[in-house]
C-alpha cells in the first residue's frame, strides 16, 4: 500500500469529522427564523439550555411574552399557575418562563446579558425566594450547572470596569476557580481588576461570540421539556369565565384532593418522593436559619442594575413559607419579617415600586403547594397582582441605583 | 498568560496536531527532529506550567533540577561501590517531596504544598525507577539530555503512564522504518479519538450528567440505600472512562511522536478475579509497584531467609504493597482503606486459586462460574471504588452536620 493511501486511511476520517463540525459551527447558513410553535414551547420548558440561551428569548421578546423570572416555583404548573391561566383567558401576555431548581440572582443576572435590547421600556415579573439569602449566597455547583459561556462573552464586549461590572467579576471568579486560564477566563479577570481588555482580548471575544452565536441557535431549541398537554390538560380544569371567587374555590378543592397523604398541606407526589424519607431529620432544623445576611442582596443588585439599564418596569413577588411547614421545621417568623423589610428597603430605595409581598398568606390553606412553593390559591393570589400590572398602563418607572448594596455592610447588615 | 491543561479542550487538540505535524512529516522520511521536539515540549509544559499556575512552574524546575543532582551523584557512587544503605538513603531523599506534598493537606486541613505541581508523583516513579535501575547495574550510563527528556515528556507528564527510563530511552534514540512508523501513527490516531468517545461522551455523561443528581438523591436519603448503590456504579464507569480516556489521549500523542509509552488499561472490567483486575487496571502503575516494591520485598525477604512460609511472604508483599498504594493517593482514611480492602481481595484470591488447584476435580468450571467470577470480581471492584470515593466520608459529615 502506499504511503498516501495509508495517511488517507488514517486521516480521512479525522478531516471528514473536523470539516463537518467546523462546517457546522462556522458556516454562513443560519436556520429559519424560529417559529412561533418553538417560542411557545420554549417559553414554558425551563429547560437550561433556553435558560442559557440567547436565540429564543430574543425571539419571544419581540413578541407577546413576559419573562417571569423565578426558580423552583415556577415548575408547579397547576390550573392556577401563570401559564395556564394568561392561556385560557386570552390574556394580552404570555409567560415565559425563566427559572428552574438552583437559579437564583446572579444566574439570572447572567442570562439577562443574553437578551439585547428587546425588553427596554418593557414589563417582567420575578419572584423573589426568600431561601436564596443564605450566607454564601448560590451553591457554587448549582451555579456551574447554568454557566453562562456565552453570556459572558456578550457581558465582556460591553463590560466597562464599573462597580457592578468589576463585582460581578469578582463573584464569577469566587463560584468557578479555575484549573486553566483562556483569553475568555483572562478578560474576566481584567475586569475584576478594573482593567480595560485588549483589542487582542476584544477581537478573540468577537470570533467566539459568533461561534457562540452560532452553537446557541442551532441547538437550543433542540429536545425540550413539552410542556403544552400539560397546560392545555390544566385548562380544562378553569371555568370558562375568569371569576375570582370561583377559581379560588377550585384552588381549594385541588389543593384538598391533592394533599391527602400528609398533615402539613403538601402536595402528595413532593411528599411521597421528596419528604417523606427525610422529613423526621427536619423537624426543627431550620430554628437556626437566617436570610439577613446574605452576599445574595449584591447578587440581587445586578439584577436589579440590569433592570434599570434597560428601564425594565418589574413586578417583584415574596412568596410565604407554608406556615404548617414553618413551625414543624422551626423556621423563625420574625426573621422572615425581617428579610422583607431588608429587602423591600433595597427596593423601594432605589425605585421599585411594585411589590407583591406574600409573607403573611402562609397560613392560608392551599396557598402554597408544598413547603415553599406558591400553589393552587397562591398562584390565584399572584394573578391579582400580575393581570393588572402586565395588562393596564403603567407609570414609567424611575430608578436611582446606589452602589452602596454591593457593599459588605450591606450584605451583612442586620435588620 | 493564558494556561492550558493536558488534554482539557478542542483548543489543546488542535495546537497538538499543529505542532505535531512536522514530527509526523519528519518521521515519514525516516528522520528525527529533536530539536523541534525538544521546542514544542517545553511549549506545551510552559502552557501547562505558566500563567496561573506559575509558582507551580517553579516547583517543578527547582524538583526536576534536585532529582537530576541526586540521579548523577547515585550514578557516580554506584560506579564505584554498592552499599545497601546508601542505596536506601537515595531512594528516601528522592521521594522526600512527594512525601512532603502529600502530607501538608493532611496537616494542614487540606492545603496543597508549595513545592507540589500536577504530575509530582508520576515524575517520582520515574526517578524511583532509574535509581533501583542504576543500582541494579541495568542503566549503565548517564546521559543528562535523555534523563530531562524522560521526566519531562509532556504527553505522559501529567498523569502518566508511567514509562521505564531504557525503553524510552531507546525508543528516544531508535528510528522507525517508514511502515513500522505509519503503524504507530495510525494507532496514535485511532487512540485519540478513542479517548474522546471514553472522556468527552461516556465520561461526560456518568461523571457530569448523571453523577451530581445521583450525590444529592444519596446525601437526601443518608445511610445506605439504592441511591448509594447507583452512586458506587456511576462512580466507577466514570472513573474508567475519565481515566482510561486520558490515558489513551497520553499513550496516542506519545505513538504519534514514535514513542510508544505503555498501555495502562486492557478492560479491566472482563478480569475474572482480583490479580487479574490490577493486570488489567491502571497497569503502568501495577506493574511499577510489582516490580520495584512487591518483588524486591520478597526478594528480600527470601535472600535474609527472614520468614519461611512462601505464602506469608506473597501475603505480606501485597500488604506493603497496597497500604503504600493507599498512602500514596492522600493520607485519608479510605484511600488507606481501600489499599486495605485491596490487599485483602488479593489475599482471599490467592487462597481460593490455591483451594481450587487442590480440589480441581469437585470445582466446576464452566461458562457460568466464568460469569460469575467476572460478575463478583466487577462488583468487589465497584465497592472498592466506593470506599476510594470518598463519598462515604462526605456523607459521614453530611449527617453529622444535619
Amino acid at each position: 500500500m502506499s504511503v498516501f493511501k495509508r495517511l488517507f486511511l488514517i486521516f480521512g476520517p479525522v478531516v471528514c469529522a473536523a470539516i463537518i463540525v467546523l462546517g457546522f459551527l462556522f458556516s454562513p447558513f443560519r436556520p429559519d427564523k424560529i417559529s412561533q410553535s418553538t417560542i411557545q414551547k420554549a417559553a414554558l420548558s425551563q429547560s437550561p439550555q433556553v435558560f442559557k440561551g440567547m436565540a429564543v428569548k430574543r425571539a419571544a421578546f419581540r413578541e407577546n411574552y413576559v419573562p417571569f423570572f423565578g426558580s423552583s416555583e415556577l415548575s408547579r404548573i397547576d390550573a392556577l399557575h401563570p401559564s395556564v391561566l394568561a392561556q385560557k383567558y386570552h390574556r394580552s401576555y404570555r409567560p415565559f418562563l425563566l427559572g428552574t431548581a438552583g437559579t437564583q440572582s446572579i444566574t439570572q443576572f447572567w442570562q439577562m446579558q443574553g437578551f439585547g435590547n428587546e425588553l427596554n421600556n418593557k414589563k417582567a415579573v420575578f419572584i423573589v425566594s426568600p431561601q436564596w439569602f443564605v450566607k454564601g449566597g448560590i451553591d457554587a455547583a448549582a451555579f456551574n450547572y447554568f454557566y453562562p459561556r456565552p453570556e459572558i462573552v456578550s457581558w465582556l464586549l460591553k463590560a466597562k470596569p464599573t462597580t457592578e461590572n468589576r463585582y460581578a467579576a469578582e463573584r464569577l471568579l469566587a463560584l468557578n476557580p479555575k484549573d486553566s486560564t483562556d483569553e475568555i477566563d483572562d478578560s474576566v479577570l481584567r475586569i475584576a481588576a478594573g482593567q480595560r481588555l485588549t483589542n487582542f482580548q476584544k477581537t478573540y471575544l468577537h470570533l467566539v461570540k459568533n461561534e457562540l452565536d452560532h452553537e446557541d441557535q442551532l441547538f437550543s431549541t433542540i429536545s425540550l421539556n413539552n410542556r403544552e398537554a400539560l397546560i392545555k390538560k390544566r385548562e380544562k380544569e378553569l371555568p370558562k369565565d375568569y371569576n375570582e371567587a370561583k377559581l379560588d374555590k377550585i384552588g381549594y378543592e385541588l389543593g384538598k384532593a391533592n394533599t391527602t397523604n400528609n398533615s402539613l398541606d403538601i402536595d402528595n407526589n413532593f411528599w411521597k418522593h421528596k419528604l417523606k424519607p427525610v422529613y423526621k431529620k427536619l423537624a426543627g432544623e431550620q430554628k437556626n436559619f437566617s436570610y439577613i445576611k446574605s452576599v445574595e442582596y449584591s447578587d440581587f443588585q445586578l439584577v436589579l442594575n440590569e433592570f434599570a439599564k434597560h428601564h425594565i418596569n418589574v413586578l417583584f413577588i415574596i412568596p410565604p413559607i407554608n406556615e404548617k411547614w414553618a413551625n414543624y421545621t422551626g423556621l423563625s417568623m420574625s426573621m422572615i419579617q425581617d428579610f422583607n423589610n431588608k429587602i423591600t428597603y433595597q427596593l423601594k430605595s432605589q425605585g421599585f415600586t411594585h411589590i407583591a409581598n406574600l409573607t403573611n398568606d402562609g397560613t392560608k390553606p392551599y396557598f402554597m403547594q408544598d413547603t415553599i412553593h406558591l400553589g393552587w390559591r397562591g398562584w390565584l393570589a399572584v394573578d391579582q397582582y400580575v393581570n393588572p400590572f402586565l395588562t393596564k398602563k403603567q407609570t414609567k418607572p424611575q430608578y436611582k441605583m446606589n452602589n452602596y448594596f454591593y457593599t459588605k455592610k450591606w450584605q451583612n447588615l442586620d435588620y | 498568560m493564558i494556561n492550558m491543561q493536558p488534554y482539557q479542550n478542542p483548543t489543546y487538540f488542535m495546537l497538538i496536531a499543529l505542532t505535531l505535524l512536522p514530527i509526523v512529516i519528519a518521521n515519514l522520511y525516516e528522520k528525527k527532529i529533536y530539536w523541534y521536539q525538544t521546542l514544542i515540549s517545553f511549549g506545551f509544559l510552559l502552557l501547562s506550567f505558566g500563567g496561573i499556575k506559575w509558582h507551580q512552574g517553579i516547583a517543578l524546575i527547582v524538583y526536576v533540577i534536585f532529582e537530576i543532582f541526586l540521579i548523577k551523584l547515585y550514578f557516580n557512587y554506584r560506579a564505584k561501590s554498592n552499599n545497601s544503605w546508601i542505596f536506601y538513603l537515595t531512594v528516601f531523599v528522592a521521594i522526600i517531596p512527594l512525601i512532603i506534598v502529600k502530607v501538608t493537606p493532611a496537616i494542614y486541613g487540606g492545603q496543597v504544598s508549595i513545592i507540589g505541581f500536577l504530575g509530582i508523583s508520576y515524575i517520582t516513579f520515574k526517578i524511583v525507577g532509574m535509581i533501583m535501575e542504576i543500582r541494579d547495574g541495568a542503566i549503565k550510563e548517564f546521559r543528562l539530555g535523555q534523563t530531562i527528556q524522560f521526566l519531562l515528556f509532556f504527553p505522559t507528564i501529567s498523569s502518566g503512564p508511567i514509562d521505564r527510563y531504557r525503553r524510552f530511552v531507546g525508543d528516544y534514540n531508535n528510528q522507525l522504518s517508514r511502515k513500522k512508523y505509519l503503524d504507530l501513527l495510525e494507532k496514535g490516531v485511532w487512540y485519540i479519538f478513542l479517548g474522546f468517545l471514553y472522556k468527552f461522551f461516556i465520561a461526560y455523561f456518568f461523571g457530569t450528567l448523571l453523577m451530581p443528581q445521583v450525590a444529592q438523591n444519596a446525601l437526601a436519603r443518608g445511610g445506605i440505600s439504592w441511591w448509594l448503590v447507583a452512586y458506587m456504579y456511576v462512580y466507577s464507569m466514570d472513573l474508567f472512562f475519565d481515566f482510561a480516556g486520558y490515558s489513551l489521549f497520553a499513550v496516542g500523542t506519545s505513538y504519534i511522536m514514535g514513542i510508544v509509552t505503555p498501555m495502562n488499561f486492557n478492560r479491566p472490567f472482563a478480569a475474572a478475579n482480583i490479580k487479574e483486575f490490577w493486570n488489567r487496571w491502571h497497569m503502568s502503575l501495577s506493574f511499577w509497584f510489582r516490580d520495584y516494591i512487591y518483588m524486591r520485598l520478597v526478594f528480600f525477604i527470601m535472600k535474609n531467609k527472614l520468614i519461611k512460609s512462601r505464602i506469608t511472604i506473597a501475603n505480606l508483599g501485597y500488604l506493603t504493597l497496597f497500604l503504600i498504594m493507599g498512602f500514596w493517593h492522600g493520607i485519608t482514611w479510605y484511600y488507606i482503606v481501600y489499599g486495605l480492602f485491596h490487599a485483602c481481595a488479593i489475599i482471599v484470591c490467592d487462597a481460593w486459586l490455591r483451594f481450587k488447584k487442590k480440589h480441581r476435580q469437585q470445582i466446576p468450571s464452566n461458562r457460568f462460574t466464568k460469569a460469575f467470577a467476572i460478575f463478583l470480581t466487577f462488583n468487589t471492584v465497584c465497592f472498592s471504588f466506593l470506599i476510594f470515593s470518598g463519598f462515604l466520608n462526605t456523607m459521614m459529615f453530611h449527617h453529622i452536620m444535619k
